[in-house]
């Protein structure tokens, strides 16, 4: 029977592992191992939500749930956060990520460890060709959260775990590991091995978060679309006695690395990632031993620099996703779902929004507010995201590693003409950085709809400051119905009729002049709600529980009706 | 000449004009692109434009100048 052990599903040369880790590392909690229920029973369990793989995906999706009050069990192969020996995965972390940490509740912690950014600089040789910074564009600057935080995943992780253990329903089972996955149309059953025994669960609901070596791509026979790369890369986590500056820094060719690519970047504990773009054929091995390391970063920062290393992992990166992201009961979701280059942050922050997205819906349709089509809509959203990330960051590994010939030929026109024209900044390329996705193919969403709501500031009718998540919290799962401006005596009663008869929390938005004739109802003087929801003009936005507007309109007639409906996937009558 | 960016979508061109040339030989990839810039300076049409376009590719940075 196959196992999740490391290795077992690399079915390419190419692997995001960590086999050749060295460095002193990073101190991880451990949690400890309770021995399941079953084992003593000897009776399977049934659940209605099972979650597999307990990295930043998993424990995202368990704490939505939780915090949607759905019970659920997760298992993980390990007894910790962070995978050991690896600990360093994701840093950077985006702006709607945070907003949904936000929403969980951990997001101060995140801020309190995490390092803010803003400014970028890319370098080609000795020259800067061009700098950005992320406060000064508009599409940033209105939430509560900043453009970036960076942070190592495994703190991120952690403060999950301990946010779970609060908030109840989900039940954290360590050392836990899958063996085998069968289903039929009704339930999914799951082989579990332990250090106390093995056992069976049952689940309604099966979501595989365990990376991209999970095995369910086999046992469910998903198809698989993937793009091949040689690009190897070498990380070394590490601290020093002299700091650069909180600003992320690229090369594109650094004199001090051959001429191929650096990355530098600051996290939490003053630990600095530096990225190093290694030639196609090195060695992992080689690349990574600490003297070779330790040369490497004297050439960048000179040898009087002292330098301690904290981690060093060599990489090389896949490109690929799965066709279909359901499978029956089962769900692929984060690195199970699809892996790119770590160019841009669409790793982790994709699996946190793949979380987020499946949450509300599973909670809808346990509670039996949904029919059980509204899971499709996880593949509709969720896929295009994927395969819009996909290809995003392969122009930019087409980019930092063209193929010899006219596509280097191409790159080097690039960069001179980048130093000496403005034109040709837009066409380096050394990383898009992540942005929440649009949804424009999914059956749940409107054409007004499928945005991103970021989460910005408003005042509450007892004056106090709020922001979207409170609006958010407070209607938990149901869906939330801004109504923006003065709306008649009429009009407030068929809200009313609404809110009661449909899963929905209907709330007047009163712009600086207007009157208030809701009895919920919030203040938004500077039109930054209205804004936030893409609805300038439009007189209502359908807002899901994942802050992604379903529709706008213009009139609270038969067609807001509609849409809701349709973004539940139910018709109105049955819910 | 314009030289601030006026591309709808900087990356898709690129990934295009990278794409367009895959398979090709050396020679082949020249043909192509001689044949695109005769195209492209077709779209430009003005002659002062054209000028000055064919001037700055010359002209590269640090002042040295192409086809030494």
């Amino acid at each position: 029977m196959a196992s999740l052990k490391s290795g077992d599903y690399a079915n390419t040369a190419f692997t995001n592992g960590y086999e050749f880790t060295q460095g002193s590392g990073y101190a991880l909690p451990e949690y400890p191992f309770v021995a399941p229920p079953e084992i003593a029973s000897g009776q399977p369990s049934q659940h209605a939500v099972v979650i597999i793989g307990g990295g930043i995906t998993g424990l995202t999706l368990a704490a939505c749930l939780a915090q949607h009050g759905v019970d659920a069990v997760l298992l993980d192969e390990d007894n910790t956060v962070g995978v050991k020996g690896a600990s360093s995965r994701g840093i950077c972390y985006t702006q709607k990520s945070l907003e949904i940490f936000e929403r969980l509740g951990i997001y101060p912690r995140i801020a309190n460890k995490g390092i803010q950014w803003s400014v970028g600089r890319t370098f080609a040789g000795d020259d800067e060709v061009y700098s950005f910074d992320l406060r000064t564009q508009s599409g940033y600057n209105l939430s509560r959260q900043p453009p970036f935080i960076n942070i190592q995943q495994f703190y991120i992780e952690g403060y999950l775990v301990e946010r779970i253990m609060e908030l109840g329903h989900v039940e954290l089972r360590w050392n836990n590991r899958v063996t085998a996955f069968s289903q039929n149309g009704q339930l999914a059953t799951l082989k579990v091995s332990t250090p106390a025994g093995d056992y069976t669960l049952q689940a309604r609901h099966v979501i595989d978060a365990t990376g991209s070596r999970t095995p369910f791509r086999e046992w469910v026979g998903a198809s698989v679309t993937a793009r091949k790369g040689d690009d190897r890369w070498c990380i070394a986590d590490v601290r020093f006695t002299r700091r650069p500056p909180t600003e992320r820094h690229t090369w594109i060719e650094a004199p001090f690395n051959d001429n191929r690519a650096v990355w530098q970047h600051l996290m939490g504990d003053e630990v600095w990632r530096i990225d190093y773009q290694m030639a196609p054929n090195a060695d992992p091995e080689y690349v990574s031993r600490e003297d070779v390391v330790r040369e490497r970063l004297a050439r960048q920062f000179g040898k009087d620099t002292e330098v301690e290393i904290v981690w060093v992992g060599p990489y090389a990166y896949r490109s690929e996703y799965v066709d279909r992201m359901r499978h029956g009961r089962l769900f692929f979701m984060g690195d199970s779902a699809k892996v790119v280059s770590p160019f841009g942050a669409r790793g982790g922050n994709t699996g946190v929004a793949d979380a987020d997205n499946l949450a509300w819906k599973l909670a809808a349709v346990l509670r039996g507010q949904a029919p059980e089509s509204l899971l499709d809509s996880y593949h509709d959203e969720r896929h295009q995201a994927a395969v819009e990330n996909v290809r995003v960051t392969n122009r930019t590994a087409r980019f930092l590693r063209p193929a010899d010939g006219i596509e280097r030929v191409f790159r080097n026109a690039t960069l001179s003409l980048a130093r000496q024209h403005p034109f040709a900044r837009s066409l380096v390329n050394t990383g898009r950085m992540a942005v929440a996705n649009t949804y424009t193919q999914s059956a749940v969403c409107d054409t007004s709809g499928g945005r991103s709501v970021q989460n910005v500031a408003l005042r509450f009718a007892d004056g106090s400051a709020g922001c979207v998540n409170d609006l958010l919290r407070w209607a938990g799962s149901r869906m939330l119905l801004l109504v923006f401006g003065d709306i008649a005596a009429t009009t407030a009663s068929r809200l009313r009729a609404l809110s009661t008869s449909a899963p929905l929390l209907a709330v007047q938005v009163v712009s600086r002049n207007g009157r208030a004739t809701a009895r919920e109802h919030v203040r938004d003087p500077e039109g930054h709600l209205q804004g936030a929801c893409h609805a300038a003009g439009a007189s209502w936005a359908l807002v899901r529980p994942d802050a992604y507007v379903a529709a706008t309109g213009t009139a609270v007639d038969a067609r807001l009706v509609r849409q809701l409906s349709r973004a539940m996937a139910t018709p109105l009558e049955t819910a | 000449m314009k030289t601030d960016a006026q591309f709808e979508d900087a990356d898709g061109f690129y990934e295009q004009l990278i794409d367009a040339h895959q398979g090709l030989s050396r020679e082949e990839s020249e043909v192509l692109n001689a044949r695109l810039i005769l195209l492209l300076a077709n779209q430009i049409g003005n002659s002062a434009v054209l000028s000055e376009c064919i001037r700055a590719a010359r002209h590269l940075p640090g002042g040295g100048k192409t086809g030494r």
